[in-house]
């Protein structure tokens, strides 16, 4: 069996060249028996490169190539489709990664040319035993699944949607509008942030392609791109939707009212046990928490539950039970969104030890007009008018001792509480600001960072060690490096800045949908620069603030992204499968089944022979490539295609 | 290719610098460059009120390498040893501990030591504690010692000749 | 019986006397054995300033000697046991210093290899006692007495070497002195430095900052202060007065350390707890 192979040795510019002896390379390449050409190139991967490769598999007829370049993870993919478009079936291209694993790696010249002749010495090994693949099709469904229902969600399924595509909107909570919805006006423009926000979500709920699944949470995700079995559990309202009204009559009669934390209002106010999270809520559903409830947590409220009584349109149901379900997607986008640090962890700030120490989530509900004080700006320890409130920023972001990250928006929401604090104070509050840096840098941004300096109120650049409760009011030290002296501020309210951080069942979620997190926990993308939105699990994508803190008009852009991303794999019929997966000499295989035990992704059923006798089964969509049954195998019956045992022999002897 | 600060005349002291550098180092800390100028060591120093000792710009004028004027002054002995400079640092600096390695370059390049700190060393030479047992005064003024309070003699160390001589050879090693 | 070395550093055995009477009286009672060893020397922290080679010789020499007694060391002062704290936190991460300072020490028949651990009075009696078995032994309760808890810098901070009592929100002491039935409030002041690091050379300002606390205490109607350092009831007790001067206010602050308010609780007799030796006006209390 002689084979052509060629070997394509690439310059990467001075990144191979400058520690390999490329020259030296590609001259030792042309002496390895069943090597016919050795060519060299500054830039194997450009369109220069290309041609060389395709003209030299037609000039000499090769049946293998060897590229002696970068990681595969970088232009594998490149090379595949230039041999292929070579006339050479693309699965005869072994690449021998004499970059990140030799020059990159080393300062040697010698020892790093010698390492890369035993590299290419190796691939060259295995190509002799390379063999054409083909990939096969599996059917893409042509459905999409987005879990979170913020802005990020709302706008990818408004796009998947009007695109002709079927989706699915899974939200936690029993309404969606996420952060947004709890917040009063947007920066820089200061829209009203429900007037923007509420035609977006009625969209969502009128649309004919969107199925929306409130109160739902996904459960399980199997199987992969273009092809996904969702699991997904609908939790109990205890109140039929199709014969609720949303008129709010439970509500008003709940035994609970006013003595349940309200989560939306940030713990600021409070609600009934039957609730709709806010006023816009859609759907306009009501829900009966059980957590609350004194009927589902005592088995008892009255005589007959309070709300079931006032009810006209009989609509409670406490037999309601939570239901599974479970659905077929091609595509999933994530768009689970963030929490805000607990600034508790900042002792010295005082969250813990005073009321008047608030967050500014906590400060946007309290400026709301459908908040827990209707719009009042008051004092939640005494309800009294603040004269003096004191705005700190970054507290545990950009902390070694906390969170290392900016978190984006602190400075833009803070000048915009400035604000909004001008306009419903009047002129005589006074209003302080302790930052460290201002980053105001997005479009309007800066110009509105201006703006708030003509606001008559106090910038100091410095971080207080602490705030102090000094009973009838609260004193901070700060340091101010402008005028490099120590100013103390007597104040009624501080409003903290916190970090943003990653949802606290990240974790969690990221063993549900199979995605890693990048080292701050937010879930990590393909490519921070060029693939954003893609994440290393193909077909799964991410929107908004899952990613990493961003604001709003960066999450649209990125929810539409992840919309269009998505749409390249629904909008075709069938995928192809890469053929780089396992596969059973069914004559070698005894039908012990030691493979099935071991495949996490349950892609290997065992099949009854004529004989009596049975063998393995590899299931070709499921199969993920990952390697483990072929090293479970006695025999040597399981094999993965392009790493056989036949071809990566070889490899060793000739490494060592 | 040179800073030079104006007011002093002086530039960047770079042996210095690697000097502290050094010396943190081997205690674990490192001299930082990633202090941001937040303030928030100096808002909350305790010397900072009384003496205007600013943590923050000991750390800058450090990083910019003007230490001689550190070395030379008396701000420097200021520190209250609070550790809250430490303590919450959103960079983790440690402010206390550059001071305190201005102070022994100080004391090493034969700056006078002030206060009591000599005749704390003298002491600790001499009997191994930084002041012998006192005299005190009850509520009723009465003079009270040690021995008269029926508390058993006080610990020493043993050989005190060789406890000597290992602090006087310490005495004149760097860290 | 939990047995320690008593290491005493240099201030309580040479003036703080009220402090090393209270624990040789109050701990036995809760079943700890304090041994009298020989050979101690300072802790070095007063020298850090000057040169801190030498602190750390003379923490590791003592924690040596513990070592050699196969004993752990019972600390009563926080500056002790902040010295003694961080040279184990140094030598235990850089082997290089830990060879030299041993090379030191041999010179003394001495060798440290970390393994003798070190308790202050408050982790001593909140986490190794506890708080039931304090309980137990509480005859006479002090219900109705305010107190301000005094944690002082050096057995709070800096939590990154570990400290035994939290940095930022410290408790330690007001759950022992609610199970004596006293009544330790919050006051603003709570983490405010008693000045002692600097009264070897500033001794205005050190006493600026004592007094200016207990004009604090005094100002949010305190019955008394508690504290557990002999260096901040050097400035809070001994030099009250001088304190007052200072800020130009007449201080009558009662000052006790916490050994000596347990000892009250316990009904041991005053005297014993050296209760005549603290300046400030404890008698006001009528205990």
């Amino acid at each position: 069996m002689d084979k052509k192979i060629g070997v394509f040795v690439c310059h990467c510019g001075i990144n191979i060249a400058q520690t390999v002896d490329v020259e030296a390379l590609t001259k030792y390449a042309s002496t390895l028996d069943d090597v016919v050409v050795s060519k060299d190139y500054k830039y194997m991967c450009s369109d220069q490169g290309s041609k060389l490769i395709k003209g030299s598999i037609r000039k000499h007829d090769l049946d293998g190539v060897v590229i002696a370049c970068c990681s595969p993870r970088m232009h594998e993919h490149t090379f595949r489709n230039v041999v292929e478009d070579g006339g050479l079936n693309q699965f005869n291209l072994e690449i021998a990664n004499v970059r990140e694993q030799c020059s990159w790696a080393h300062e040697s010249k010698e020892e790093a040319t010698k390492k890369a002749k035993t590299l290419v010495r190796a691939a060259v090994a295995k190509t002799r035993m390379l063999e054409s693949l083909t990939s096969s099709k599996i059917a893409v469904t042509p459905k999409a699944l987005v879990i979170g229902g913020g802005i990020a969600g709302i706008q990818t399924s408004l796009d998947l949607a009007n695109a002709g595509y079927q989706v699915s909107l899974v939200e936690r909570s029993p309404s969606i509008g996420g952060r947004m919805a709890q917040l009063d006006k947007t920066f820089p423009t200061l829209d009203c942030s429900s007037c923007i926000l509420t035609p977006k979500m009625m969209e969502v709920s009128n649309h004919p392609n969107i199925e929306l699944l409130t109160y739902s949470e996904v459960i399980g995700v199997d199987g992969n791109i273009g092809n996904y079995t969702v699991k997904i559990t609908k939790h109990p309202r205890y109140v039929d939707i199709e014969k609720c009204t949303g008129c709010g009559d439970c509500a008003a009669a709940c035994r609970m009212k006013g003595r349940v934390p309200s989560k939306f209002d940030m713990n600021m106010g409070k609600r009934s046990a039957a609730y709709v999270p806010f006023p816009q809520a859609v759907p306009l559903k009501y829900t009966i928490d059980s957590e609350y409830c004194l009927f589902l947590t005592r088995g008892k409220c009255g005589d007959e539950p309070a709300c079931k009584t006032a009810c006209i349109q009989k609509a409670i149901n406490f037999d309601q039970k939570a239901e599974e379900i479970e659905r077929k997607y091609g595509a999933i986008i994530v768009a689970t969104g963030y929490d805000l640090m607990d600034p508790a962890s900042l002792y010295e700030y005082g969250y813990s030890h005073s009321a008047d120490v608030i967050t500014t989530l906590e400060l946007e509900r309290l400026i709301s007009s459908s908040g827990p004080t209707s719009g009042e700006i008051i004092r939640p320890s005494d309800g009294n008018k603040p004269k003096s409130i004191t705005f700190i920023l970054c507290v545990g972001s950009r902390d070694e001792t906390q969170y290392p990250w900016c978190c984006r928006i602190g400075c833009m929401s803070a000048l915009k509480h400035v604000y909004l604090l001008r306009e419903k104070v009047g002129e005589d509050v006074e209003i302080n600001i302790c930052y460290t840096d201002i980053r105001s840098y997005g479009k309007g941004y800066e110009e509105f960072y201006r703006k708030i300096r003509g606001i008559k109120s106090n910038f100091f650049r410095g971080r207080p060690s602490e705030v102090r409760n000094m009973r009838d009011h609260l004193k901070i030290d700060i340091f101010d490096t402008m005028t490099n002296k120590l100013f103390e501020i007597k104040t009624d309210m501080v409003v903290l800045v916190p970090a943003l951080i990653p949802r606290l069942d990240a974790n969690e979620l990221t063993r549900t949908l199979h995605l890693s997190q990048s080292g701050d926990g937010f879930f990590l993308e393909a490519h921070p620069k060029l693939r954003p939105m893609d994440t290393f699990t193909d077909g799964t994508f991410l929107a908004g603030c899952c990613q990493g803190p961003k604001d709003i008009q960066d999450t649209v852009s990125q929810a539409s992204g992840a919309a269009s991303r998505a749409e390249t794999i629904l909008s075709k019929k069938e995928l192809e499968i890469e053929p780089l997966i396992a596969s059973v000499d069914e004559d070698l295989c005894s039908g012990c089944s030691i493979c099935i035990s071991i495949c996490s992704f349950k892609a290997i059923e065992l099949t009854e022979e004529k004989d009596g006798g049975s063998h393995a089964v590899v299931n070709e969509a499921l199969c993920k490539g990952c390697g483990a049954c072929v090293g479970s195998c006695p025999s040597g019956a399981m094999q993965q295609k392009g790493f056989k045992d036949k071809q990566l022999l070889p490899m060793v002897d000739e490494s060592v | 290719m040179s800073i030079v600060d104006l007011t002093s005349m002086a530039q960047s002291q770079t042996e210095l610098r690697n000097e502290i550098n050094e010396r943190l180092a081997k205690l674990q800390n490192e001299i930082s460059d990633y202090c941001f100028q937040c303030g928030k060591c100096t808002a909350g120093c305790e010397a900072h009120k009384l003496l205007e000792l600013e943590p923050h710009k000991i750390v800058a004028l450090t990083k910019r390498g003007l230490i001689d004027e550190m070395v030379n002054s008396d701000v420097i002995w200021t520190c209250m040893s609070c550790f809250k400079c430490w303590e919450r640092c959103p960079q983790k600096v440690a402010p206390i501990e550059i001071l305190n390695a201005l102070k022994n370059m100080a004391v090493a390049s034969g700056k006078q030591i002030p206060g009591q700190y000599t005749s704390m060393l003298q002491s600790i030479l001499s009997i191994g504690l930084i002041q012998d047992v006192q005299e005190v005064s009850t509520h009723d003024n009465k003079i009270v010692k040690r021995e008269s309070l029926g508390l058993p003699p006080i610990s020493k160390p043993v050989d005190a000749a060789k406890f000597q001589m290992a602090l006087t050879k310490l005495a004149v090693e760097k860290v | 019986m939990k047995k320690y070395a008593l290491y005493p550093g240099c201030v309580m055995p040479t003036e703080q006397y009220a402090y090393e009477l209270s624990i040789r009286e109050v701990l036995p009672l809760l079943d700890v054995e304090l041994v009298d060893t020989n050979g101690f020397s300072c802790c070095g922290e007063p020298m850090k300033s000057v040169n801190k080679m030498v602190t750390l010789y003379l923490a590791a020499r003592n924690l040596a000697i513990g070592e050699k007694k196969e004993m752990d060391l019972f600390v009563p002062c926080p500056m002790c046991h902040f010295s003694l704290s961080e040279c184990k936190h140094v030598l235990s991460n850089n082997n290089e210093m830990k060879e030299r300072i041993n090379g030191m020490l041999a010179s003394e028949n001495l060798a440290y290899n970390g393994t003798s651990e070190i308790v202050h009075t408050v982790d001593l009696l909140h986490d190794i006692v506890g708080i039931d078995e304090i309980k137990k032994h509480v005859k006479k309760s002090l219900k109705g007495l305010k107190l301000a808890t005094h944690y002082g810098c050096h057995l709070i901070r800096p939590s990154e070497i570990g400290r035994p009592v939290d940095a930022e929100n410290p408790q330690k002491m007001e759950s022992i002195l609610l199970a004596l039935g006293a009544e330790p409030l919050y006051y603003p002041e709570k983490l405010d430095c008693c000045g002692a690091p600097i009264l070897a050379n500033l001794r205005e300002s050190a006493l600026t900052k004592t007094g200016q606390k207990l004009q604090r205490i005094q100002e949010q109607k305190f019955d008394a202060m508690v504290d557990v350092c002999p260096w901040c009831h050097k400035m809070f007790d001994s030099r009250q007065n001088k304190a007052g001067e200072t800020v130009a206010t007449k201080l009558e602050v009662p000052v006790l350390y916490l050994t000596q308010v347990l000892g009250i609780a316990f009904a041991v007799n005053k005297e014993k707890l050296g209760l005549n030796l603290n300046n400030s006006p404890v008698n006001k209390l009528n205990l």
